[in-house]
């Protein structure tokens, strides 16, 4: 067992604070002759004990005036206890403050003395080892400046070196180098972790709990002079970085309640607490900006929603995969969310035969039996030269003369024809312009380098992105702004562009489907998240299996119950969920016109799939939301110089 | 008997400190002026050139060799109002230190007194200087100095002391005792001539001015080369022990307050 290094036994340490600051004669002879020199007792550290031994690394945690910096006082012996002990065998080396040591009017040579003695060296030692604490603090050719023009990382550094001149039995290291740079503080890392294996013990202070979970094996926190709990760093560090984060939300939760109550105006009124609305919403809320994000429907996420029906995410608005080859969305996606590492590969029923999608070899070679690409381009060739197909004059002959004749019968024109309601041939061409063919064995359905979907769901995520901020759901925009008129400086409206404007010049158009959602009692229904019905008997385009986009809570809680939605293709009319916009011509040309007019707006924009009559995927949705913040900021701050 | 070896011991340990905070005094009073040390014996020349011309004039008449006259009793003055003043500051000047590290908080008063009592002695180069010019005699009896240096230095550590912990706790202290100090010259014969004075107030500031009991053993050492009487002598000394006894007993009743209030 080896010895204790630091005992520290009941401490309680006691100031007599005046209750006001009396530090003037005048004060202090007026409250004296008034009998008013009112003491009051302030307890900074109680029933403190424990024991460091010799080569241990304790880290401090906890609050601003907790007394981390007063139990170090007391360790160093600055502060007197005033119940209790602290006994200390060998050396002891504070990492002084910036500044404190230090006279900024001596040169760094000068002061690298006078620390040092301050620290009780002898002028001899610090001779000996002048040129150490040099060559570790980095600062060679700045010896003779004035420590006034140093950088406050020079000055750590120095400081660092300084108190490390020799291993002290015991380190005090008070939040100072939080400063430095990245290779001075490994560097001083490196030092520590040296000193430590050689029986320094550390006392080590830091808000950066990390820094302490690194360095520290024991940790101590302190909380309103107790202890509130000790041991290893971990679960310590743990303990307390949750308590934080939880002390944060609940104070941003105070700020949000009471400017509510005041009815303070909001800077953004936010329609649509989708995808759009939430990312926008977060960066704007990060921007110093305060808004409310309100939506019709009774939950938040939009399309995205995702609804957990006896423990299995379900999809509501249709599936839903995340994918993206942008780094940037990719890693904002990942900071509100886990994602799993689900992978679309859709198969295609087709009366009694089943395909693999996209079009790839494994199609082709169910198709044929052919297994080589190049027999199998020559197979398509071939169809398409025999069809003798010049200028598709509608869908079918368009669809034909880009796949043949046997993934067209089987694969595209069952599914489009349900999906639009409508016979092939009466179909505009221009509806498929190109139909990938893929000559490798590759099912995977997106060609994006990230892919995945939420863990938990996207309702979290969306929940995350919203965290801390106003959110109304129930709530009619109109009737809203009837109601609330002063409520707000800036809107961004993410419904239906049409319907802002009253439906004005018409309504756009949409393609919309409906979903058959039920429970079935099959542990596994159709061993897979998608599959596509292609042909036009069967009446739903495709049914999907939500279990299967989770597989990671499948495995953790596997149920012998299931639930799918069969999806099914639906003529668009007003008061439906419109899910995609039609850009046609006489669609564009309305929307154009509309667009028109929401140019004119000063205090609104229009954004999301719905706002800007556009079919976005997801990561598109985020990109756009991005920018529309970065533009919006940079609209404040163009204000704010103005002024 | 342990305490004072103890407190003996660690005033060894930290010598070096003081060496080093006194060497710093020194050395940034004069860092940025272009003649340096020369400052030193030319501050209190040109000073003392000041007050002869306007009270040569007004009282100097009388007195011989009024140059030599004033700049005696000028620097032991100097000498006091300096490093009370930089005492009184002391603890509180250093308190981003002393709440990191600890030092015994004594170190920084006591190096402050030091550093202005090695400005006076080397300021005796002006007098030194003055003397040459007025064609004064230099004395045997300018040997014995030293004495008079080591128990002025003594009051003024006792004083700085005390002035350091009550500063801590009453910062206004400042400025009253900047007030004392200028009080303290006048009723000090630093200008004048004490025998011209009222007899009842002769007695007032020969009985309860410590500081008279310095400027005239050092006149009587430089100024009239004779040996100082034994009243003034041994009642210097006395003072000075007494003072270092007051200092220190306020000192170490409070010094572990210190830390609240700096």
């Amino acid at each position: 067992m080896s010895k204790n290094v630091i005992e520290v036994d009941h401490l309680k340490i006691r100031f007599n604070l005046a209750s006001e600051k009396v530090d003037n004669l005048k004060e202090y002879t007026i409250k004296l002759l008034k009998h008013e020199l009112m003491f009051q007792e302030f307890i900074a550290l109680q029933d403190i004990s424990f024991q460091a031994k010799k080569g241990e690394a304790w880290g401090l945690v906890g609050a601003n005036g907790s007394g981390k910096s007063t139990l170090l006082k007391a360790v160093s012996g600055i502060l007197q206890p005033y119940e209790g002990t602290v006994e200390v065998s060998g050396k002891i080396a504070p990492l002084i403050e910036l500044g404190a040591g230090f006279d900024k009017d001596l040169t760094a040579r000068e002061n690298i003395y006078l620390n040092g003695m301050v620290l009780g060296h002898s002028r001899a030692f610090m001779e000996e080892h002048f040129d150490e604490i040099v060559e570790f603090a980095d600062i060679k050719g700045f010896l003779d400046s004035p420590l006034k023009n140093f950088s406050s990382g020079m000055k750590a550094r120095l400081g660092f070196s300084v108190a490390t001149v020799v291993a002290p039995d015991i380190l005090i290291v008070d939040e100072v180098l939080e400063v430095g740079d990245m290779r001075f503080r490994r560097k001083c890392n490196e030092r520590m972790q040296q000193m430590l294996s050689e029986g320094t013990t550390l006392l080590y202070v830091s808000h950066n709990i990390d820094s302490v979970k690194n360095l520290c094996d024991k940790a101590l926190w302190l909380d309103h002079g107790r202890i509130r709990m000790m041991g290893d760093a971990q679960p310590v560090c743990d303990a307390y970085g949750e308590e934080q984060n939880n002390l944060v939300r609940r104070r941003k939760e105070e700020r949000r309640a009471r400017l509510r109550s005041q009815g303070k105006k909001y800077d953004y009124l936010i329609v649509g607490a989708g995808l759009f609305g939430a990312v926008f919403a977060r960066e704007m809320t990060k921007a110093g900006k305060r808004c409310l994000v309100i939506d019709k429907r009774s939950h938040i996420g939009g399309n995205v929603y995702t609804e957990d029906v006896d423990g299995i995410q379900v999809h509501r608005y249709g599936a839903h995969i995340f994918h993206t080859s942008d780094d940037r969305i990719w890693k904002y996606a990942n900071r509100y969310a886990k994602f799993n590492n689900y992978m679309n590969s859709p198969v295609a029923v087709y009366r009694d035969e089943l395909y693999n999608l996209p079009f790839n070899m494994n199609t082709f070679s169910r198709l044929w039996g052919l297994r080589k690409p190049q027999e199998v381009k020559d197979r398509i060739a071939e169809q398409i030269a025999g069809l003798g197909i010049t200028e598709p004059k509608n869908l079918e002959e368009q669809a034909l003369s880009l796949v043949g004749t046997d993934v067209y019968e089987k694969l595209v024109r069952g599914y489009t024809e349900k999906q639009w309601g409508r016979d092939c041939r009466e179909l505009p061409a221009f509806i498929i312009r190109r139909l990938p063919l893929r000559f490798t064995y590759d099912n995977n359905y997106f060609n994006d380098r990230y892919q995945g979907i939420p863990i938990g769901g996207y309702t979290n995520m969306i929940a995350k992105l919203l965290e801390n901020i106003d959110v109304m759901t129930d709530t009619d925009f109109f009737k809203y702004r009837e109601e609330n008129p002063k409520m707000f400086r800036r809107i961004l409206y993410t419904g239906m562009i049409d319907e802002y404007y009253g439906f004005r010049y018409g309504h756009l158009e949409y393609r919309s489907v409906r979903f058959e959602t039920e429970r079935v009692e099959e542990e596994n229904y159709q061993g897979n998240a998608v599959v596509n019905y292609t042909d036009r008997e069967v009446p739903y385009t495709r049914i999907i299996e939500h279990k299967h986009f989770a597989p990671e809570a499948e495995l953790e809680n596997p149920k012998d119950y299931s639930i799918i939605s069969r999806e099914y293709s639906t003529e668009w009319k007003p008061g439906m969920e419109p899910y995609y916009p039609v850009n046609d011509e006489k669609n564009s040309a309305l929307y154009a016109r509309y667009r028109k007019l929401a140019d004119k707006e000063k205090k609104v924009i229009f954004g999301g799939r719905l706002g800007s009559y556009q079919y976005y995927d997801m990561d598109k949705v985020i990109a756009a939301a991005l920018d529309l913040a970065k533009q919006e900021k940079a609209r404040w701050i163009a204000m704010k110089e103005e002024k | 008997m342990k305490l004072l070896e103890y407190r003996f011991k660690t005033l060894f340990k930290y010598k070096d400190l003081i060496i080093e905070l006194v060497r710093r005094d020194l050395k940034l009073k004069y860092r940025r002026s272009f003649l340096g040390y020369v400052w030193t014996i030319l501050q209190p020349l040109l000073l003392m050139l000041v007050y002869v011309v306007v009270f040569t004039n007004l009282l100097g008449k009388s007195i011989e060799n009024y140059p030599v006259y004033l700049l005696t009793g000028r620097l032991m003055y100097d000498f006091l109002r300096s490093s009370t003043m930089g005492a009184m500051k002391s603890v509180t000047g250093n308190s981003s230190l002393l709440r990191k590290v600890y030092v015994p908080k004594y170190i920084f008063t006591l190096a402050k007194v030091t550093s202005c009592m090695v400005d006076m002695v080397l300021s005796f180069g002006a007098l030194f200087v003055v003397m040459i010019i007025t064609g004064a005699k230099f004395n045997l009896t300018m040997l014995l100095i030293p004495l008079v240096v080591v128990q002025i230095y003594i009051f003024s550590c006792g004083l700085g002391f005390f002035l350091a912990q009550l500063n801590v706790f009453f910062r206004d202290i400042e400025h009253i005792y900047g007030a004392i100090m200028t009080a303290w010259m006048y009723l000090t014969p630093i200008l004048y001539d004490i025998e011209r004075m009222d007899p009842t107030l002769q007695i007032f500031i020969k009985g309860f001015n410590p500081l008279y009991y310095y400027v005239a053993q050092f006149r009587d050492l430089v100024y009239y080369g004779n040996i100082p009487g034994p009243r003034v002598f041994w009642g210097g000394w006395l003072i000075a022990f007494l003072m270092l006894l007051i200092g220190t007993w306020f000192f170490q009743r409070s010094k572990d307050k210190f830390i609240l209030y700096i």
